[in-house]
């Protein structure tokens, strides 16, 4: 215990918080985000984010009211876009998950600059996903069916099913993220109920705030829950995108019926989240200087370095499905593989004499932008370099939305009969209704940014070094406990 | 308060109807009965338990009878009561059976008729006829044509001069018409009718005939050919000939799709498939050699086919008469073939071929026949009626029988005669010909010009806006008439229901012409029938006629016996000059082919029928310009998805068209054939818009093809939809077919093709419990890949039968379609390059997995097992996530994308949900089965198994059964829609566990296979391969059966190529 304490140990490591800013300054300056007046940019992109989710709510209005034809998807097809944004929407929400619980029970204190926003983020990430699953069947009035209401209805929803677990597991995933973001936000609503000088704002404060007082009891209670909390969200972050994964893997379709898929989708989820993370965190640093000290290039290069790990698992995964397509000998996942994916126009597919897939384009830009792109955060430079960086994790944010496609769609194009071959071609709803959820996404993000701390005041001044007991200011020579300067965080 | 129930007043004049003697008498008692509410004594019930629960019961039934059933009652009233009168053998919702037939040029189809209230709802063949032996199969319009009668497009009023007036004006007009007439003995006034085998139409005509002996009477059947009139040339007048395919062991085919619904008929298509039922190897199969331009289905059954040029097809026969004319030493033959040499040298084909077949034909003397196509000109007809002479067919392979209709004139000699002003009244029955006539006939100016023209017809079409007078046409389940079957028999037309919208039969507007009564009932027929009926007792035997559908034994006495004339047709066949042939340089041959959907254009507002995918290009709404992917290349044009581009055709004489293309596999090259039909510009809203008008290309002088040298690609692009873009089955053992040699050498054969060589001795374990399959019956399909000739009339059967809705073209496009059942094609060959190769069918519907992927899938439990073994839909239930969909291997089941039943599906009206107006015709709810549910928009749906007939049979057997626990039902008690209405018996359904029963039988076979048999989702579906039976000295037999060749080859693995795709068609 004593050498982890030393304070020379801990000068030798890059702090968490640049420019050794003491927690009056991140207590101020994250406050103040909160506090100020609505910045003219804030009304800017809220202006466009906010119309952008309208147009989505409006295809969706537009879906339920004449039928799911209003859609591209066919027989084969019966599911497209809806459930590729689905997947990629809940893919991203684990990144936050993952920051939060795991990070946490595993000590890394480089989480609390980017945890609160994260899992914010998690939260609009699964609410945008959550539209999916609800607007994609044919009978939206009747998706009720789908809860286990027995004694109203005279039977059980069918347990066997992937869809349900689902249901489950994404319902269960909210609730969970819900709580733990929640909890983790009281302290740093006690702060703001303290500065607050309105009184909207105050009752507002006062009533989410619990009764915060920061007593001991206070903080013993909240460290035990929050502990709980992770320990509860840890397996979920595993769980739902298994859970999800099995929508395909249980299947009898070649191309879907995979057992790696859990895994592979888990470190998939992983990947994508933590690009989604970093391209809202990028822009909010710029638009927030004050950020930058606490989210710190140190920060980023660690986010990169995980997507780096995951981007070369979902790699391997690609690999290892040709392996098995090619190993297991069966002609129609080889089908499936070869010639709904892999074969392009250009170079293998003339040199194995198939014919270009339909949606060759769409596997090779998925190929590109998950295994290839990521191979750039090898170099410590490129992890430094905040556009590289940017234009890294969007490519990311792409080539993820296209793995889900390509799983679903080109597997479904191209089944066993192929007398039911049938392209797939989306229409204009399905892509207002995506590029809506970005607007929901992004305009709750705004709300967010706008309204609550987007980063964990208290958690943060955990790691600044005047939290440690030990801490000795530098340069001065007192004593613990005698430091006047330095006081204990609250 | 006592309310006096007034009888309605006796008919006034006439013969005086009464009740009763008393009634007759007008005693004071009988006044007393009818003024009384309820008999004597009916107030006076003790009001005890029982009778007033029977009271109660009787209301409420009268008041359900009130609702339900009077919306649909419309039936001849002098035969059938009121349901307030309570029919008691009517009850709502069950089904009524009653015969009929559907009239049709080459021979009316015998049906039964369902019908629910007074509704006709579904047409069946009639099993007790005589050629259907027991099985009733009807042909693809057959199936379609129930839904005509309800078209919401028929003409609905009478017209003249396109001004609203009523059938007592019309009939008023009619017969001013013959006092006009009568002085002038009829000259002046014509007759055009359409080809109709019926007794009573003739009698009426000989009866109009005796008062206006000098009217002129035309037949016009734009589809009709010379096939008749060569007949009659080369057998005598007043003969027809009948080809009596289950005799004949070798079939040779001229363009002659004798399988298909256009030109074929039951009796063939029947006959045929009896030799191609076999269940042994040691059993012979008949061998079918076709000779055609574009792949027909009975090209795809086929065990040779030669492709060439539509107009080479006489050339052909010219060479092949001359072999079989050597061989047999015919004289007729060789005198003809040697007057027709220089033709001779025009034709080449491979080496072998007309040799090959010549031996072929002749070492089966006796038991071979030759076929010409309908279209053919007269003289491939005389020399195919010459060939089957010096075969020995008649009296063998070929049967006579006697004609029904008089000779009358050709439109040709009609259009002569009103272009030189001899008509000044026409009447046109049916038909269409501004439409549909000749191009050079210039029918349109001659219409106009004569000063009065009635039209009777069911539409308001192109040739109805150009007729002074217009009256509705009765659709055929509307009136009472009569007809010969293709085998001669005499069967009866009744009608199921009073004509929706107040049409005349043509029998009617005869008989008004023969100065008789419009008819209310069958009077009209009931005379022809007492000629030709059985001595005794006419009631007894006409109640019989009506019951059975036909005349038993009526087909003796028209048999004739073929005496072949080799006189009169070697000189016809001397005019060599019909036999032009295309000569290849620069050339194409355009060639008009009846349509798939719409035949002549007549169907063209037929929904089902529109939406039927053509069996061999999967095009649904249009017709397009078929052509080889040879002539594709070198006219620089290509199909796209959902399109093809545009050509423009140029004939010598100025007319133009312009018209998509559409790569067709197994086309013949230079040749481009185009279906006629389209291209309607008076339709209804079915019609109306889809495809392209081919008559103005068409002449009196070239009716099947023409030669041009201007088509070129136009640049354009025409929209077509299409059902199934990809040709080749990629290698996957999906349709297994062997030949005769193969059978004999391993009769299973078809059981280790494919992955199923691989699979587990002891089956592979399911992941999941199964609840048991408990039930008695046990539900299981059988079908025949050796004997489905893929017609298609399963497909109609079964969207007649379950409700199942059309989507409308722009849906197709996207892939929507609604039937439950398909027919998947392929085109196979053992080389892709292959420019001939083998076309297979094969009938998918839901395969009723015992551990159904669909099941475990659905979250909210809406696919189900049933205990005898269905994967039940609980439509209800359903929510629409489309999952189970996504995990069927077989891809059978349908999403109601929109509310296809609800809203219009023209002019992408689809799209505009809620703000379109939400309801269908009255008529065609009129059409539903009111036992199947008609699906919301949202839920999935697919083949059930027709669940609605299983029940119904269960139901029947409760009743029966009453107390005692024999509730079994009978074995092949019923039939599903698929399997009654195939003519083939291809497809047999019933109870697997019984051992007698069809589809046992036929399971039992060794051809039998289950599709995907490797995914373990142990399918109540089996599949019997296909055999084909080659000459093996012909050129070519080497590549039959493809896939099994590659399969032997030890490596159709898809991964390298398959039964590539033979085409270059639509990708």
């Amino acid at each position: 215990m004593e050498t982890s304490l030393d304070p020379q140990l801990a000068v030798r490591k890059t702090p968490l918080v640049a420019n050794g800013r003491s927690l009056d300054w991140v207590t101020e300056k994250v406050s103040t985000i909160v506090e100020a007046r609505t910045p003219f940019w804030w009304w800017v992109a809220f202006m466009i984010t906010s119309p952008v989710a309208l147009f989505g709510l409006i295809c969706i209005a537009y879906q339920i009211s004449t039928g799911v034809g209003v859609w591209g998807e066919n027989h084969p097809v019966g599911w497209a876009w809806d459930i590729t944004n689905f997947v990629f929407w809940i893919g991203i929400g684990h990144a936050g998950t993952l920051i939060s619980a795991i990070l946490f029970l595993t000590r890394q204190k480089w989480r609390t600059s980017i945890n609160r926003a994260s899992e914010a983020m998690t939260l609009f990430a699964v609410v945008c996903a959550g539209i999916f699953p609800g607007i994609h069947v044919g009978r939206v009035w009747m998706a009720w069916f789908l809860a286990p209401v027995p004694w109203y209805e005279g039977i059980w929803p069918n347990f066997r099913s992937p869809l349900l677990w689902d249901v489950f597991a994404v319902s269960t995933y909210f609730t969970v993220s819900v709580l733990f973001w929640y909890t983790g936000l009281v302290p740093d609503l006690a702060t703001l109920r303290d500065r607050t000088t309105s009184r909207v704002k105050k009752f507002f404060f006062t009533l989410f705030a619990l009764g915060w007082r920061g007593s001991n009891r206070n903080w013993r209670h909240y460290e035990m829950a929050y502990l709980i909390l992770a320990g509860i969200s840890t397996p979920l972050v595993l769980s739902v995108h298994s859970v999800v994964s099995f929508d395909f893997a249980t299947s009898v379709i070649p191309g879907w019926h995979t057992t790696i898929f859990p895994p592979y989708f888990v470190a998939g989820a992983i990947f994508g989240g933590f690009a989604m993370v970093l391209t809202i965190l990028l822009p909010a640093r710029i638009l927030y200087p004050q950020l930058k000290d606490l989210i710190t290039p140190q920060h980023i290069d660690r986010m990169c370095k995980i997507i780096l790990l995951t981007g070369s698992i979902v790699g391997y995964a690609y690999a290892m499905e040709f392996f098995i397509a090619w190993y297991g000998g069966n002609p129609y996942e080889q089908w499936a593989f070869l010639h709904n994916r892999l074969a392009d126009p250009y170079l293998i597919g003339p040199a194995l004499h198939i014919a270009p897939a339909p949606y060759w384009w769409a596997y090779w830009a998925m190929i590109t932008c998950n295994v290839l792109s990521p191979q750039v955060f090898w170099f410590k430079k490129n992890r430094y370099n905040l556009w590289v960086v940017f234009i890294i994790v969007n490519f990311v944010n792409m080539g993820m939305w296209f793995e889900r496609f390509v799983i679903i769609v080109t597997s479904l194009e191209q089944d066993f009969l192929p007398s039911m071959w049938h392209l797939y071609h989306p229409s204009w709803v399905e892509v207002g209704t995506f590029v809506g959820t970005f607007g929901i996404f992004l305009s709750l993000f705004l709300l967010f940014m706008r309204y609550l701390p987007m980063i964990a005041m208290s958690e943060i001044k955990i790691v600044l070094p005047e939290s440690d007991p030990h801490y000795v200011a530098p340069g001065a020579h007192g004593t613990h406990g005698e430091d006047a300067h330095n006081p204990v965080p609250h | 308060m006592k309310r006096v129930f007034h009888h309605p007043p006796a008919p006034r004049g006439g013969k005086k109807y009464w009740r009763s003697l008393d009634e007759l008498a007008g005693t004071e008692g009988f006044a007393e009965v009818l003024k009384r509410e309820f008999p004597q004594g009916a107030a006076e019930f003790d009001g005890g338990e029982v009778s007033r629960r029977h009271f109660m019961k009787i209301m409420g039934a009268s008041t359900a009878l009130a609702g339900i059933g009077l919306a649909g009652c419309r039936r001849p009233e002098m035969h059938l009561v009121p349901f307030t009168k309570s029919a008691e053998w009517s009850i709502p919702g069950k089904f009524l059976f009653y015969t009929s037939a559907m009239p049709a040029a080459n021979g009316y189809v015998p049906l039964i008729v369902t019908t629910y209230e007074g509704r006709p709802t579904k047409i069946e063949g009639n099993p007790y006829h005589p050629m259907n032996d027991g099985h009733g199969g009807t042909d693809l319009y057959a199936q379609a044509s129930v839904l005509n009668l309800y078209d919401p497009d028929r003409a609905r009023s009478f017209l003249n001069q396109g001004v609203e007036t009523d059938e007592a004006a019309f009939g008023k007009y009619l017969d001013g018409l013959i006092a006009a007439y009568g002085g002038k003995q009829g000259d002046g006034l014509a007759i055009l009718m359409e080809d109709d085998p019926s007794p009573t139409r003739e009698r009426l005509r000989a009866a109009v005939t005796a008062k206006l002996p000098l009217t002129r009477w035309c037949v016009y059947e734009p589809l009709g050919g010379s096939k008749g009139a060569a007949e009659e040339t080369a057998f005598g007048t007043g003969v027809r000939v009948r080809p009596l395919l289950e005799k004949a062991d070798v079939v040779l085919s001229l363009d002659c799709d004798f399988l298909g619904s256009a030109e074929g008929t039951i009796e063939g298509v029947k006959g045929f498939s009896k030799r191609r039922r076999i269940d042994q190897p040691t059993e012979k199969l008949s061998r079918l050699y076709a000779v055609e331009n574009r792949y027909t289905i009975t090209g795809g059954m086929a065990d040779h086919r030669l492709r060439i040029a539509a107009s080479q097809v006489g050339v052909f026969a010219v060479q092949l008469a001359a072999e079989i004319g050597t061989a047999t030493g015919d004289a007729t033959l060789t005198g003809v073939t040697q007057t027709l040499g220089k033709t001779k040298a025009t034709g080449s084909f491979p080496a072998g071929w007309v040799e090959e077949l010549a031996k072929d034909l002749v070492a089966n003397r006796g038991r071979a026949l030759v076929l010409a196509g309908a279209q053919q000109p007269a003289a491939v007809h005389l020399l195919a009626a010459a060939m089957n002479a010096a075969l020995g067919a008649p009296g063998n392979t070929l049967a006579g029988i006697a004609t029904v209709s008089k000779p009358a004139a050709a439109i040709g000699d009609l259009a002569k005669d009103i272009a030189d002003k001899k008509v000044s009244t026409l009447i046109i029955l049916g038909g269409n010909p501004i439409y549909d006539a000749p191009a050079d006939l210039d029918w349109p100016k001659l219409q106009v010009s004569i000063p009065n023209v009635v039209r009777v017809g069911s539409h308001v079409d192109e040739t109805a806006t150009f007729a002074t007078w217009f009256a509705p046409r009765a659709h055929y389940l509307e009136y009472w008439g009569d007809g010969r079957s293709a085998d001669g028999t005499y069967v009866a037309v009744q009608p199921m229901i009073l004509p929706l919208f107040g049409g005349w039969s043509d029998n009617d507007v005869l008989a008004r012409f023969a100065g008789l009564p419009k008819p209310a009932g069958p009077e009209l027929v009931q005379e022809t029938f007492r000629e030709m009926g059985p001595a005794g007792d006419f009631d007894a035997a006409w109640n019989k006629f009506l019951h059975d559908g036909f005349l038993a034994g009526s087909d003796t006495g028209t048999s004739k016996t073929l005496f072949f004339l080799s006189a009169a047709a070697g000189a016809s066949i001397g005019e060599g000059a019909s036999l032009t042939a295309l000569s290849g340089g620069g050339d194409y041959e355009i060639v008009f082919t009846p349509d798939f959907h719409v035949y002549d254009g007549r169907y063209n507002n037929n929904g089902w029928l529109q939406e039927t995918p053509d069996p061999i290009t999967k095009l649904t709404w249009d017709n397009a310009a078929l052509i080889s992917p040879a002539t594709a290349k070198e006219l620089g044009v290509e199909n796209h998805e959902a399109s093809g581009d545009m050509i423009e055709i140029t004939l010598e004489n100025g007319a133009k068209l312009e018209v998509p293309i559409l790569i067709a596999p197994g086309h013949a090259d230079r040749s481009i054939s185009i279906s006629v039909g389209y291209g309607r510009t008076e339709t209804g809203r079915v019609g109306s818009g889809a495809g392209y008008n081919v008559y103005p290309l068409r002449s009196s002088q070239a009716p099947y093809y023409v030669f041009t040298q201007k088509v070129r690609a136009t640049g354009g692009r025409g929209v077509l939809a299409i059902t199934q873009e990809h040709f080749s089955m990629e290698g996957r053992a999906q349709i297994r077919e062997g030949t005769m040699e193969t059978f004999a050498e391993n009769p299973t054969f078809a059981k280790v093709m494919g992955l199923d060589e691989e699979l587990p001795k002891a089956g592979n374990p399911s992941l999941y419990s199964h609840p048991p399959l408990t039930a008695q019956e046990q539900w299981g399909m059988a079908i025949d890949l050796n004997t489905c000739t893929g017609c298609n009339a399963c497909v109609v059967a079964c969207q007649a039968e379950n409700n199942s809705p059309i989507v409308g073209k722009e849906q197709v496009i996207n892939g929507r379609e609604m039937h439950w059942m398909r027919i998947d094609r392929y085109f196979a060959s053992t080389d892709e390059t292959d420019p001939d190769p083998e076309m297979l069918f094969e009938p998918l519907l839901c395969q009723q997995c015992e551990n159904a992927p669909c099941e475990t899938v659905c979250p909210v439990n809406a696919t189900v097992h049933t205990p005898d073994g269905l994967n039940s839909m609980a439509y209800n239930r359903c929510i629409g996530t489309r999952y189970c969909a996504n995990n069927c291997p077989y891809k059978v089941r349908r999403f109601n994308f929109f509310d296809y039943n609800q809203r219009p599906i023209q002019n992408h009206q689809l799209y505009y949900g809620p703000l379109t107006t939400k309801a269908s015709p009255d008529t065609i709810k009129m059409q539903k089965n009111p036992n199947v549910t008609v699906r919301m928009r949202g839920v999935m749906e697919k083949c059930t198994f027709c669940v609605q007939r299983i029940e119904e049979a269960r139901i029947a057997t409760k009743v029966k059964a009453g107390a005692s626990d024999n509730v079994k039902i009978p074995v092949d008690a019923f039939q599903s829609a698929c399997q009654q209405a195939c003519p083939n018996e291809a497809i047999a359904f019933g109870d697997i566990t019984e051992p007698e029963s069809k589809v046992s039988k036929l399971r039992a076979s060794p051809r039998g296979y289950r599709l995907l048999e490797y995914l373990n989702t142990s399918p109540r579906v089996l599949y019997l391969a296909k055999l084909r039976n080659p000459n093996p000295r012909m050129p070519g037999a080497e590549k039959l059966a493809a896939f099994e060749k590659e399969e032997k080859k030890g490596g159709a693995s898809p991964m390298t190529n398959g039964a590539g795709d033979a085409s270059g068609g639509p990708k």
